[in-house]
């Protein structure tokens, strides 16, 4: 190999030469050392999050620049948040974002695995094995792990709401939350179930799902609400309601407020006469506007917010309240998407547009208090879309943020299944499996192909044993019984963190989408493929 | 297998933008800084704790004995840290005491799985532990300690006041304040539209007024308000008041931005003048013709629109705080007015929008004028006035009041209550060793600790009185064991109840003695620490990072 080594631009080696630090140019087994200094940094991160993996995962705390605290168990967002400074260790970083995307859960196996995947591949390299030959060879073996996997997996029906709850709360269960996952895996399920068509949808749009976060109370006070939750407070304080049955939603672009002259212009007054006139013209003007939102029928109002004018001034909230229309304000930009599908109602510019069919529906609207936190619920319609909000409670915000992370990876699962309905089961189980006929597999090859299959095989086996390891268990004993338990052809047999011990994992409710873990294989090869077939690194600017 | 990840060396692999530490390193930093918290406050605790004198960075000073209100003075720097003093916090909020005892069973624990973790046990196993125990805690108070406040009866709730008054600075007149205490909150009590009784505490207005000496305080039904009527000229007292409350100034009216005032005839200048002060002399005779005779604005009103409030037998009160119109608005049945607009496009009073009470005056209390809302026709309101020798000492007394208020509150919607002087937590620590050793897992270790973990608070009780707590709590411990072990009708079993009495430094039947605190209050303090002993506990790694560092040279490390 070292026999490839090229002069290698002879113009960096120039630029490089007087520079001490770059003496790593001029030695000759340069690519060697480049891939070995990759394969380091990038296992160096598998390593940092490794122990986060599973159910009994420990949490990272990391102080951000800005001295904000996260508190994660969360692969994808320990990574994203650690500021890693090494290029080849960042591909591990995007790697786990890519799994975040793709699949949503699993971004720590994905990083552990890629992690175990480069040690595999650095013992190839030591015994001279031509990295190209390495990456081909995973590759290979990536494309039968798959298929062994789909070869195991479950064929799962949207309707078996069990099987959903099941899978919600194995991918529960490894977060901080987990002791609340009874509470939470139904919230999540259901609130997926609403918003698609388990007949003809193929995937789940999350953004048909709101969380909405509140500070206050625990975890268990968190719920789904089918219709629509705002963060904004109904206003009161001219007396206006706070409470409306039938309630006809009008969501208003423009203000009720006095309109002010542009800046060059002004209004002059020489007369008193028109002192009244200026005072009584604001009156009227305010109280024609909200005449004609009553008149449309509307008595509830949101009103989005402007930074140019006032949404509202205590005039037009004093003729709101007593046409007894109540009123929030502030609505966000990004927030009326969403309003819009969840109550049926469409954004209004201009009060001449403000008509009776641009309303939205909702049986009940009503402001609720309960932990010292507002919030402004919708019952949904029937005539709304296929929209959920979840309200989530936490004592503070680093709770709140974790759990909130960890609803949306149990959400990932469920779209998961809508994606690919089939399920493997957990707890390392498939691990072991797709290992064993791996292994079976490259006794039937020969040549570099074999022993890629073999070093592929043995590198999945890094799930369940630090599965085990995080557990307090011993690994070596945990994973060998494995081994043997799959061999008598118990192919779910897997970790029961909880009692210590193998057991039946289908039978433990211990369950996880297919994709997440065909997905976590194929990424995690693929980013090693590219790691082994990187040969140098150069500043450019 | 787990080889592959021995041999590489974090420190020097991992390139990040900040320092890491892990592993047990950061789990001994975290505990030491909850520890370092935790023995801050721990002499504030129980009826002989004492207080901290805080002084800021303007040197405003603060003397406090409440764990929330210490806390949240401090700067505290550590992550770590800051979830204690954050559920300190929580703790306040939701239930408003036990916020000292609360930080000190986190920081125990958080001790006590350190040495666990230390001894090659598994963090993940301690945690499965605590989480156990603090559950079977939870049934346990609430199954064999608590007591129905029904039972016991009003004794019980003035008891449960004088409880956590005794541990403030408000002690020394305990009973005074205790039903000082009761009787304001089961004023305030209303209904709720499930027709479940509510208690806002919030409804109890506290006045501070310096002078004269905490035993002078007084209470009283109705609503008080800290301003004085807004001239000389009017009635000390009205009976059958109309009143209105606005949000709008009874001033001079002026144009809006955008509005200029142009005159090119001198004579005009006079007629615009007379326009502005004509427009509020128009409103507030609309508001006399209505009949308004007690008149509460949150801004000002001008001297020559006093005079014809005063003129016509009214009174008027202005820059009343926003707060206090809301109140007086909801408790007297009257609206609070931002404008006087109609749906005419014109201006008038609507008399559905005026409340009524029997009687407003004013009353001089030490040097100021006080105006006094009674009998308000909707809502009753209670009012306490703390006296005291200075503003720290007001300010001390009115949290220990509220501390009170908070706790009678819970009893009083709860229903139920344990008795206090480390009882519950001795009891606890019996129940639960044995409880351990009926388990063979590991998490029977976890369990144990835990439970001595909660004897650090009658321990810390008795040391802060200055007694002998290892003698105490041995005998503590024994009576609970007897209690126990005996059968419920056996007059041993009532040993459940014995207690601290740190006065005496003897033991005593603490229901008895009538020290008692709310059981719900117990059972969230248990289930808050356990949860924020956790959230540190399960902490492995933690990353600084720089503050908005330079991009580094990705190669300089090569």
């Amino acid at each position: 190999m070292a026999a490839q080594n090229n002069v290698l631009s002879s113009k960096a080696a120039e630029s490089a030469a007087p520079k001490k630090q770059n003496d790593t140019f001029n030695q000759k087994d340069k690519p060697t050392q480049v891939r070995l200094s990759n394969i380091t940094a990038a296992k160096a991160v598998a390593d940092a999050i490794r122990t986060s993996l599973g159910p009994r995962g420990m949490d990272k705390m990391i102080e951000t620049g800005k001295k904000e605290v996260v508190i994660s168990n969360d692969g994808a967002t320990i990574l994203k948040h650690m500021s890693v400074l090494h290029p080849a260790a960042r591909m591990l970083v995007d790697l786990s974002a890519a799994q975040d995307v793709e699949a949503g859960d699993g971004t720590t196996s994905v990083v552990v695995l890629a992690g175990s995947l480069l040690s595999a591949a650095e013992k190839l390299l030591n015994k001279g094995i031509h990295p190209t030959q390495i990456a081909e060879g995973f590759q290979g073996a990536a494309i039968e792990a798959v298929r062994i996997l789909e070869d195991i997996s479950i064929p799962v029906d949207l309707e078996d709401r069990e099987f959903l709850l099941k899978s919600a709360t194995t991918s529960l269960s490894s977060k901080v939350v987990a002791q609340y996952s009874s509470v939470l895996a139904p919230i999540v399920v259901d609130s997926v179930l609403r918003v698609v068509n388990p007949a003809t949808d193929n995937n789940v749009d999350l953004n048909n799902i709101r969380i909405v976060k509140k500070v206050g109370g625990t975890i268990d006070d968190s719920e789904l609400v089918s219709g629509l939750v705002l963060n904004q407070n109904a206003i009161t304080s001219a007396g206006g309601p706070s409470r409306v049955e039938k309630a006809k939603i009008g969501l208003i672009q423009f203000q009720l407020s006095p309109p002010k002259p542009d800046m060059d212009n002004q209004v002059v007054v020489n007369d008193y006469r028109q002192m009244d006139r200026i005072l009584k013209e604001e009156r009227n003007y305010l109280l024609n506007l909200v005449k004609k939102i009553k008149k449309a029928g509307c008595n509830v109002l949101l009103i989005q917010k402007s930074i140019l004018r006032d949404a509202v001034n205590s005039l037009s909230l004093h003729f709101l309240a007593k046409l007894k229309i109540m009123a929030i304000k502030e609505v966000e930009r990004d927030e009326i998407e969403f309003i819009c599908k969840a109550t049926g109602c469409k954004p209004i510019a201009d009060i001449d547009s403000f008509t009776e069919d641009k309303l939205g529906l909702s049986d009940l609207v009503e402001e609720t208090e309960a932990n010292g936190a507002r919030i402004v619920k919708f019952s949904a319609s029937k005539s709304a879309g296929r929209t959920a909000s979840i309200i989530m409670r936490g004592a503070n915000q680093y709770v709140l943020d974790e759990a909130e992370r960890s609803i949306h990876d149990a959400l990932c699962v469920i779209r998961c299944l809508v994606k690919k309905r089939a399920l493997v089961v957990g707890g390392g189980a498939p691990e072991i499996e797709v290992s064993q006929r791996l292994f079976e597999l490259a006794k039937a090859q020969t040549g570099f192909q074999s022993i890629c299959f073999q070093a592929f095989a043995e590198a999945v086996e890094v799930i369940p044993t630090t599965l085990a390891e995080n557990s307090g268990l011993s690994p070596i004993s945990i994973v060998t019984e494995l081994r043997n338990r799959h061999a008598n052809g118990e192919n779910a047999a897997g970790i029961n963190v909880r009692k210590g011990a193998i057991s039946d994992m289908l039978r433990e409710n211990v369950i996880q989408p297919l994709l997440v873990s065909t997905s976590a294989i194929e990424l995690s090869t693929e980013t090693v493929r590219m790691i082994m077939k990187i040969d140098d690194i150069l500043a450019s600017r | 297998m787990s080889g592959i990840f021995e041999t590489s060396n974090q420190d020097s692999a991992l390139t990040i933008g900040g320092t890491r530490v892990s592993g047990q390193e950061v789990r001994s930093q975290n505990v030491m800084a909850a520890l370092s918290i935790s023995n801050v406050i721990k002499t504030s605790l129980g009826p002989v704790g004492l207080d901290k004198m805080l002084v800021d960075d303007v040197g405003d000073v603060t003397i406090s004995n409440d764990g929330a209100t210490i806390l949240k003075l401090l700067e505290v720097e550590h992550p770590a840290g800051k979830i204690l003093v954050n559920l300190a916090q929580q703790q306040d909020t939701e239930v408003g005491d036990g916020t000292t005892s609360v930080v000190i069973i986190a920081a125990e624990l958080l001790r006590r799985a350190n040495e666990l973790i230390k001894d090659h046990i598994h963090p993940a196993t301690v945690i499965a532990g605590y989480r156990l125990a603090c559950k079977e805690a939870c049934k346990f108070i609430a199954d064999q300690m608590a007591l129905k406040v029904d039972k016991l009866g009003n004794e019980a709730l003035v008891n449960v006041a004088m409880t956590t008054i005794s541990s403030k600075i408000l002690g020394g007149y305990g009973t005074f304040f205790a039903e000082m205490a009761v009787d304001a909150l089961k004023a305030i009590k209303t209904t709720d539209y499930r027709g479940k009784p509510r208690y806002p505490v919030t409804a109890v207005n506290v006045l501070k007024v310096r002078g004269a000496s905490a035993r002078e305080s007084s209470y009283f039904t109705g609503y008080a308000l800290y301003r004085p009527f807004t001239s000389q000229a009017m009635k000390r007292t009205l009976k059958n008041p109309k009143i209105a409350v606005i949000d709008f100034d009874v001033t001079k009216t002026r144009m809006k931005m955008g509005v200029n005032v142009v005159i090119d005839n001198p004579e005009n200048l006079e007629a615009i003048r007379k326009r502005e002060a004509d427009i509020s002399a128009e409103r507030a005779r609309m508001l006399l013709d209505a009949g308004v005779t007690a008149l509460f604005s949150t801004r000002g009103v001008d001297d020559v629109y006093v005079k014809m409030f005063a003129e016509a037998g009214a009174v008027t009160v202005t820059r009343v705080p926003k707060e206090d119109a809301r109140r007086i608005a909801k408790g007297t049945g009257a609206s609070l007015l931002t404008t006087l607009a109609n749906l005419d496009g014109d201006e008038s009073v609507d008399p559905a929008t005026l409340g009524s009470a029997e009687l407003v005056e004013q009353v001089r209390l030490a040097d100021d004028d006080v105006v006094v809302i009674r009998g308000a026709s909707e809502q009753r309101a209670s009012t306490v006035i703390l006296r005291g020798a200075n503003d720290y000492m007001l300010e001390e007394m009115e949290r220990s009041f509220h501390d009170s208020l908070c706790a009678v509150k819970r009893v009083l919607e709860s229903g139920a209550c344990v008795p206090g002087g480390g009882a519950v937590e001795t009891a606890l620590d019996i129940y639960l060793e044995s409880f351990a050793t009926t388990l063979g897992s590991r998490e029977q270790l976890a369990i144990v600790e835990f439970a001595n973990a909660l004897l650090s608070i009658p321990k810390q009780l008795s040391v802060n009185a200055a007694k002998d707590s290892i003698e105490l709590i041995s005998k503590l411990r024994a009576y609970h064991a007897a209690a126990q072990k005996a059968s419920a009708d056996s007059p041993r079993s009532q040993l459940k109840s014995y207690g601290l009495d740190l006065h005496n430094g003897k033991l005593c039947d603490n229901v008895k003695a009538g020290v008692l605190e709310p059981a719900m209050s117990k059972i969230k303090m248990l289930k808050s620490a356990t949860e924020a002993a956790i959230n540190i506990l399960r902490i492995d790694d933690m990353i600084k990072l720089l503050p908005e560092q330079q991009p580094e040279d990705p190669h300089a490390h090569m």
